[in-house]
């Protein structure tokens, strides 16, 4: 099934190039890393997919414009963009992006909210206080919320920050669950926790150095164009992984 | 003569301790304290230039002047905020045009100056009923804002990214803010003085929010800090002869004070 089309995809701040014709289409369902550096353009891409920037080219999600797509989209920004100067609870947190559905704060979507804080473990967090959670704990709880509108299309910004390793891992299998039936992107450095779940891998470093198949793009070739350093990759059971990563032995 | 006044006073205290709960509350949440300190000397240049056209062109109201003023003022730092440039920065320059102009418009009406100084202290037991109609048609205006887009503005201020993906324009509601607040400090200048905004605005919600920490907690705990501190500002006016306002400022620093103590 169609799912995400991009053509062309330039973006620029101030005449320069922060993305440069990137092209790549997504069937759904699916799961896609996006890997690279530092200020490769990664989150301006997810931003571009969302239609948070304006860019030249031509996105298609689920054959709609960025900005009509919304409403099939949840996404989990970096967590340093949350201002926690807002005393909300954490139910709070989860049923907020219902107002701007329209969907109202029914008995139905209390039950859904509580089933999604259960889903990442946090269900008996649901009176409390979000700012006063541990970094991972708020995590988990913003990874709730993206599910709250039940979106075919989920983009993730680095979701593992400040996520213990028993964390990370239930949420790693979560997704599993999850790609089923939804396309998940997701930013991350280490990609070696999610090689198995991986459709694809999209590097990036201000332009596109491949895209494909795990075990097609990662390789030291491309590790060196992505980084400018050589990374040794293992391979084990037909599939690779990164040397120095989380599942390197 | 004088009970009307002080009823009026009550009255306005009562309406102060609205805004106060909810512009306050949300300026501390957004963390835009600074821009309501800014706002205020934009509506003294406001003010100032008011009476300079009733003097010099026609009779107008000089509040209204001030309020037209602080939400140009408003909007033009939710543009630069738009445009990358920190909401701090905005407010500074925006903070060191408005006293310039200020200054400017009150040389040029030099024997009436002390009327716009007169907004720099402000008198709750010295309103007019018109002062009081703008006060209340402002309250209302706000109240009604907050109850139609409270949860918007909320998801707006907490995840401005999140809110933006999921379909709420931003830059609408963030700008809707900065006008409401704009229109909350105007609101209050006669009563409380372009200096004492800050106080009555910000600290009784600064307070709540350390006491009670939940958005409704602290906007009815602002509520009940304004309201406490503005009639023991009026009732100690009456034995010492100054400002109520002063005093007002002072109470409700005290018990910011004591909330610190809490841990």
């Amino acid at each position: 099934m169609k799912g995400i089309e991009v053509s062309n995809l330039t973006v620029k701040f101030r005449n320069e190039a922060v993305l440069d014709n990137i092209n790549l289409k997504i069937n759904h369902p699916s799961f896609v890393v996006i890997m690279g550096p530092n200020g490769a353009g990664k989150t301006t891409f997810l931003k571009a997919l969302i239609g948070l920037i304006s860019y030249t080219g031509r996105i298609k999600i689920f054959g709609n414009a960025p900005k009509d797509a919304r409403n099939t989209i949840g996404y989990l920004p970096q967590r340093d963009h949350i201002n926690t100067n807002v005393p909300l609870k954490v139910k709070d947190v989860l049923l907020l992006p219902l107002i701007s559905r329209h969907m109202g704060i029914k008995k139905e979507n209390v039950k859904w909210a509580k089933g999604n804080l259960k889903k990442v473990g946090m269900e008996k967090y649901w009176n409390d206080k979000f700012d006063t959670l541990s970094g991972g704990q708020q995590q988990r709880v913003l990874f709730a919320r993206t599910l709250m509108t039940d979106p075919k299309l989920i983009i993730l910004d680095e979701p593992f920050s400040a996520t213990d390793v028993k964390t990370k891992m239930e949420l790693i299998q979560l997704l599993h669950n999850l790609k089923i039936e939804k396309t998940i992107l997701i930013v991350i450095h280490d990609i070696n926790p999610l090689v198995e779940c991986t459709d694809s891998v999209l590097l990036l470093n201000k332009r596109q150095i491949d895209f494909g198949l795990v075990s097609q793009v990662i390789n030291e070739e491309n590790m060196k164009k992505l980084y400018g350093v050589g990374i040794p990759i293992i391979h084990r059971e037909k599939v690779c992984y990164i040397m120095g990563g989380d599942r390197h032995v | 003569m004088f009970d009307t006044l002080l009823i009026r006073g009550i009255i306005a205290v009562f309406l102060i301790s609205i805004v106060s709960a909810t512009i306050g509350s949300f300026s501390i949440f957004r963390g835009s304290t600074f821009f309501v300190a800014g706002i205020a000397h934009g509506a003294l240049a406001g003010a100032a230039l008011g009476i300079f056209i009733s003097l010099t062109f026609f009779p107008i109201n000089s509040l209204i002047v001030a309020l037209v003023f602080s939400i140009f003022f408003a909007l033009a730092i939710g543009y630069a905020s738009h445009r990358r440039e920190d909401v701090d920065v905005a407010v500074g320059i925006m903070f060191a045009i408005s006293m310039s102009l200020a200054v400017l418009f009150l040389s040029m009406i030099r024997e009436y100056a002390s009327v716009a100084w007169g907004l720099i202290i402000g008198d709750v037991l010295l309103l007019s009923q018109q002062d009081m109609n703008i006060l209340m048609i402002s309250v209302i205006a706000i109240l009604l804002v907050f109850v139609i887009y409270y949860r918007r503005i909320l998801y707006t201020i907490f995840d401005p990214e999140s809110a933006e993906a999921s379909g709420l324009k931003v830059l609408y509601y963030e700008t809707l803010l900065f006008a409401l607040i704009a229109v909350g400090v105007v609101s209050l200048l006669k009563c409380v003085g372009a200096i004492l905004v800050y106080a009555l605005l910000i600290i009784p919600a600064a307070a709540a929010r350390r006491v009670l920490p939940s958005v409704g907690g602290t906007i009815i705990g602002a509520f009940i800090i304004a309201l406490v501190s503005g009639l023991f500002g009026i009732a100690m006016s009456f034995y010492i002869n100054v400002a109520p306002s002063s005093l007002a400022g002072l109470f409700a620093a005290g018990v910011y004070a004591f909330t610190l103590l809490k841990r």
